[in-house]
């Protein structure tokens, strides 16, 4: 596959996503919590896990359209470089929360593994307009091996 | 607030063994489609020398050292957490969570490098701020 330019790449910093609300269900955050080999938490909390799949759910993205938005050539061509998690208040169960989310920043990188692009991407989570929680993803777009001479 | 000294180590949570369906519950659940989450043979024909073995979604390595922190101290005590992902975690893995506190902030803040290994080999490094709650 033909490896995009930088300048089409670079395009979509600033892209905001269309943005939403989100409940977490009590049987979502059962099985999510399961998952994770943990025990249900007390008082209706959501495992702190949540705060992966709810921004970009809530922000009415989806894993597909953000490779998509980075020209991923497969979903093997995707690493994660990291992910940051904030926390102002617990996230619960049954209730409503306000997102958004856009694309912070687009670096291409060369190094030894190749070239790649380095996508960040951030979501805030509300609720009556009290910040609640903030996740920022750090993918790489792998390009390849990449020839310097 | 508990008795908290730099270097104190963290008491370890262990998963001892990483479920292919847990995995395809989280894909669900994500709305995940990379079949690397649920599909041994496709993973099988990567160049990754793993075998017939499914790849866990990052989100799940990373909430191992989560309930390494809420064992120690309490379920509302993270307030930051911030993981990077330089190995993979694969099914039927046994793997560890653990940490060590680098810092005590103002406020009761708790700093901690956490990682997350397998046979002594860190998968996942990064680190976390909690909070003890108020005793009282």
């Amino acid at each position: 596959m033909d490896i995009p330019s930088e300048e089409s790449v670079k395009k979509v910093i600033g892209h905001q996503f269309p943005g939403g609300e989100y409940l977490i269900a009590h049987w979502e955050n059962f099985l999510l919590t399961e998952c994770t080999g943990a025990q249900a938490l007390p008082d209706g909390m959501a495992h702190p896990v949540a705060l992966f799949h709810v921004p970009f759910l809530g922000a009415n993205t989806s894993i597909s359209e953000m490779f998509e938005l980075g020209q991923a050539s497969s979903e093997f061509s995707i690493g994660i470089e990291s992910y940051e998690w904030e926390f102002y208040k617990p996230l619960m169960e049954e209730e409503l929360y306000q997102i958004s989310g856009s694309i912070l920043e687009v670096e291409r990188i060369v190094d030894e593994d190749g070239l790649f692009d380095r996508i960040k991407f951030q979501f805030d989570i509300r609720q009556d307009r009290q910040d609640i929680a903030r996740s920022t993803i750090t993918w790489h777009y792998n390009r390849g091996r990449y020839d310097r001479s | 607030m508990t008795e908290v000294s730099v270097g104190d180590e963290i008491p370890s949570w262990g998963m001892p063994r990483v479920e292919r369906s847990r995995m395809r519950t989280m894909a669900a659940i994500l709305r995940d489609p990379n079949p690397v989450h649920w599909d041994a043979k496709l993973v099988s024909t990567l160049p990754l020398g793993v075998g017939e073995r499914t790849i866990n979604q990052g989100p799940l390595g990373l909430s191992y050292m989560i309930n390494m922190l809420h064992a120690w101290a309490g379920p509302t005590c993270v307030k930051r957490i911030f993981m990077t992902f330089p190995k993979i975690v694969l099914s039927e893995d046994a793997v560890t969570a653990k940490g060590v506190v680098t810092e005590i902030g103002p406020e009761g803040n708790v700093t901690c490098d956490i990682w997350l290994e397998r046979e002594g080999v860190r998968l996942l490094e990064g680190n976390a701020t909690i909070v003890f709650p108020e005793q009282g």
